[in-house]
């Protein structure tokens, strides 16, 4: 493992934390009182802080420890949940998952991000603040434990030192502490006070909080935030001579205050007479020394409280017998060794305690040099087994290894269909008849395991389609509160499963889908009162799996789509002509909205309406070899019904010749294959028809539509061939010379010079080695 | 080889620590909550016994401090030392771990040089315990 293996991890973690977060949010806002959703939502929050803690990122780290103590404080009810509230911590994490980009992208966060993070931070700081200020450092710390942390500071000595901890620091020069108040204007003085406090030489200690009280409220947006507003106080054992060199730029702003010797005679010599007692002075390594020494009041304090768990004793005895044995201690090992085997607490206490007296209270500080945080109010993390959800045991893989599979797979599909070739060519060509059967059988296993394989990997490719449903619990809670509506989002089988290649470019037709309802379908509050509805709108998003095809319908129970208005719309834009808008149906009519350039919307809002309508969101699912159809009834509502294939891996095509070459079509556009005599093709002017079950359907040549200058060749009877295909709700005859067979393929775009071909799908290796040119029927007929 | 046990939740700090430990030369397991951690010191093989706990303190089905209670109450052979690490720095959190039966709190996210340290000296690693040592001083 090493660095961006560890960065890689966080950035996963990271993203999985925002989604749960994300989700949480949503849930809590449902259910307030959900005491395990809370603890749920604030762990994640907390996993998430506490991996940016293991880097630099402290821009993140910010809003995200600001994004935690807000919760940690909804969880405890000092601060109740509101509307608010989530949505700060929205938008934060919104922010977060921008910066976890950013990492992602370059491994760490551009500078520019800590302004914006400091402004995410305190809007979230703010909702903590309002009630009470700061509060007091002194006031804060609970009486209990205020007299574990009794600070060596003689009476005189300013209030500014109780910031420090300086119990069991130990220095032979002395002990230096100093106050640092910025001046305000000091940035634009190119100081840097943060930079300059921490490379103080010799630094032991640092405690920094805000010169005076941050702005809330309304008073945020006049406060300027180029001002400093920092209090520094800081601790070394460096001589003085050395610190006001070191801060002579900005002397006046200091005020110094040395420890006295006795001080910090005290402590030091308290350091040593433990080490005397346990037996050792270690001149190697005086930190190892003190860290064992810490940990010997550790255990003290540990076996203080351990009531009558054997395990504990045992653990605290095991841990000092390390202790010791780290200082080569062998008699002091030897005595502990020689305490009885079940020794009670209170008897391995004395022992550690006589053997190293009177120690700890000034010690134990030592190796622990927490600052206390300004915001001491939070009550103590307790156990929370609330949660139930245990994740799924997974394992994470690469998306492009599962592609290269896929693509393995596909050429493993098409190269054994070579096999029937040479099946034929043994028979026909070298008459080994018996070789050829073999080879059909074996032709048969090994298909059947490629298909097998095939059909496998194409479920470690499948994803739920609730995948891209997460994210619109939140866009319509954001869009309806804009909007000033009220709505209830439904989501129904969202754990039908589909190819990540269908699944994923859904996310933004159905966004603008739901823009769509929530924009023009669902009417405010008062409306839909006053039409006899419930105040608050319902949109309902069912998917479920229809033999090979998903369905996705999105129902709203809004206004539905105005027949009439879409007529005349569709009329003024120029996009049909009046007289023929007039013969359309209702339902004919509301297809319009599908026409490129439609848009009903009379103002241009912000969320739909902004020149991309209905036919980016159709363009986009026939991409993926879907459907939309559009139902609506005026006054109840409106449907949208995606017709979306499982899988786009495979294609079935059907394969035609014309004047000479080969060519596919995607068998879902085709209708039918029929043979028209050559007399029942009529011709109007340059077009032809014919007639199929009483309908009239018109007929291009293929020839024509690809530029080929040959004319249909009818067989032996006279027919000609006419291949059926789906065209914008009508049918279409295409005229072929030949049908060939049905094919499974797998289709290729195209790409490099031939990319901007119209009138292809794509390209497919057929078995026999070559290349099937797969038409796009849709955009030969344009 | 010394064994130890690294549980936490967050799939980031248990790679963070597990490397730092199997830096300094020993043998790291993980879990990822209490009741893991449990299964693990119970499994048959590949589990087992363990020389020094690393445990965070917030975690999901089972927290830090349950696993230490849980920890506490089992045989002589499973009671080796608890580091308790945790994001909070406060008095209150130290005493809390200590309230549990753990033998030493840290606090995250901890210093390679730190967490070595004092996992050494409560491992009774001599040796890694002067490395780690003057990691720190340098």
């Amino acid at each position: 493992m090493n660095q961006a293996d560890l960065l890689d991890q966080f950035v996963i973690e990271a993203r999985e934390c925002l989604e749960a977060i994300g989700k949480r949010l949503l849930d809590v806002e449902q259910q307030p009182d959900n005491e395990a959703l809370l603890n749920d939502l604030f762990r994640s929050v907390h996993t998430l802080k506490g991996n940016c803690g293991l880097f630099e990122f402290k821009a993140l780290e910010r809003v995200v420890h600001a994004g935690e103590d807000l919760l940690d404080r909804v969880r405890h009810r000092t601060l109740a949940y509101s509307a608010e509230l989530a949505d700060a911590l929205l938008e934060a994490m919104d922010y977060s998952a921008q910066l976890i980009d950013q990492i992602e992208r370059h491994g760490r966060i551009e500078g520019a991000a800590d302004a914006a993070s400091m402004a995410h931070a305190s809007a979230l700081r703010a909702f903590v603040c309002e009630p009470t200020s700061v509060p007091q450092l002194e006031s804060a710390a609970p009486a209990a434990t205020g007299a574990r942390h009794s600070v060596p500071c003689q009476d005189d000595s300013p209030p500014w030192m109780k910031r420090l901890h300086l119990a069991g620091l130990t220095s032979r020069a002395g002990l230096l502490a100093l106050r640092y108040v910025p001046e305000e204007g000091c940035f634009f003085k190119g100081e840097d006070p943060w930079r300059l406090a921490r490379t103080v030489p010799g630094l032991l200690q640092l405690d920094i909080q805000g010169a005076g009280a941050w702005p809330q409220g309304e008073d945020r947006a006049a406060w300027d935030c180029y001002q400093c507003n920092l209090d520094i106080v800081l601790c070394t054992d460096a001589p003085r001579a050395e610190v006001e060199a070191h801060f002579r730029c900005v002397a006046e702003q200091v005020n110094w205050y040395a420890a006295t010797p006795d001080a910090a005679a005290d402590t030091s010599d308290v350091t040593s007479a433990v080490a005397n007692a346990i037996g050792c002075v270690d001149p190697v390594s005086p930190l190892l020394h003190q860290r064992v020494v810490a940990l010997w009041n550790d255990q003290c304090d540990l076996l203080e409280r351990v009531g009558d768990s054997a395990g504990t004793v045992l653990a605290a005895r095991n841990a000092m017998g390390h202790l010791l044995a780290c200082l080569d201690n062998g008699a002091a090992c030897a005595a502990l060794a020689e305490l009885p085997e079940g020794v009670q607490a209170a008897s391995l206490l004395a022992w550690a305690r006589a053997n190293a007296p009177a120690a700890k209270e000034a010690v134990r500080a030592a190796a622990r040099a927490v600052r206390p945080e300004p915001d001491i109010g939070t009550p103590p993390q307790r156990s929370d087994d609330g949660s139930t959800s245990q994740p799924q045991k997974v394992l994470k893989v690469g998306q492009e290894k599962v592609d290269r599979l896929m693509e393995l797979i596909g050429e493993m599909v098409v190269a054994k269909n070579s096999l029937p070739y040479l099946a034929q060519r043994a028979e026909q060509v070298f008459q080994q008849r018996e070789l050829a059967r073999e080879i059909k059988a074996q032709y048969a296993v090994i298909n059947r395991i490629a298909e097998d394989m095939q059909h496998a990997i194409m479920q470690v490719r499948m994803l739920p389609v609730g995948a891209v449903f997460q994210r619109f619990g939140r866009l319509i809670r954001d869009i309806s509160r804009k909007l000033g509506k009220e709505v209830n989002l439904v989501v129904e089988g969202e754990d039908t499963e589909a190819d990540k290649n269908v699944i994923e470019p859904l996310a933004d037709p159905l966004i603008h889908i739901l823009r769509n309802s929530l924009d023009h379908g669902i009417e405010l509050p008062a409306v839909r009162l006053a039409a006899g509805k419930p105040a608050a709108g319902t949109i309902r998003i069912v998917a479920r799996q229809e033999s090979d095809r998903v369905i996705i319908e999105i129902h709203d129970d809004g206004a539905g789509v105005n027949a009439a208005r879409v007529r005349d719309k569709a009329v003024e834009r120029g996009l049909i002509p009046a007289d023929k808008a007039a013969t359309l149906s209702d339902d004919d009519a509301v297809q319009l909205i599908f026409l490129p350039g439609f848009s009903t919307a009379d103002e241009i809002s912000d969320l739909s309406g902004r020149g991309v309508g209905m036919d980016v969101v159709r363009t986009a699912i026939e991409r993926i070899n879907g459907g939309v159809e559009l139902s609506s009834v005026q006054g109840q509502g409106t449907t949208l019904r995606l017709s979306l294939p499982l899988s786009m891996a495979v294609t079935t095509v059907m394969v035609i010749e014309s004047a000479g070459r080969r060519l596919g079509v995607p068998m879902d556009m085709i209708v039918e294959t029929v043979r028209v005599p050559a007399g029942d093709v009529h011709h109007f002017k340059q077009a032809r028809t014919t007639v199929l079950r009483g309908r009239v359907v018109p007929l291009r040549a293929l020839n024509d539509l690809l530029a080929l200058d040959a004319a249909p060749v009818p067989n032996e009877e006279g027919e000609l061939a006419v291949l059926v295909i789906r065209h914008a709700n009508e049918s279409v005859g295409l005229l072929v010379d030949h049908f060939h067979g049905a094919s499974d393929i797998i289709l290729k775009p195209l790409e490099g010079v031939l990319a901007g071909l119209v009138g292809f799908a794509g390209t497919a290796l057929m078995g026999d080695g070559g290349v099937l040119m797969v038409l796009n029927p849709k955009e030969l007929l344009q | 080889m010394h064994r130890i046990l690294v549980v936490d939740d967050a799939a980031t700090v248990r790679m963070y620590h597990r490397k730092i430990l199997s830096d300094a030369g020993w043998h790291t397991d993980e879990a990822l909550n209490g009741v893991e951690a449990l299964e693990r010191i119970h499994a048959q093989d590949g589990g087992g016994v363990y020389d020094l706990y690393v445990v965070d303190v917030n975690m999901p089905r089972m927290d830090g401090y349950s696993f230490v209670r849980e920890l506490r109450r089992l045989g002589a052979r499973h009671q080796a030392p608890v580091v308790m690490i945790s994001t909070e720095a406060q008095r209150r959190d130290v005493d809390a771990a200590l309230d549990a039966g753990a033998n030493c709190y840290l606090v995250k996210p901890a210093q390679p040089s730190a967490l070595v340290l004092s996992a050494a000296l409560l491992l009774g690693d001599r040796e890694a315990a002067r490395t780690a040592a003057q990691g720190v001083r340098t």
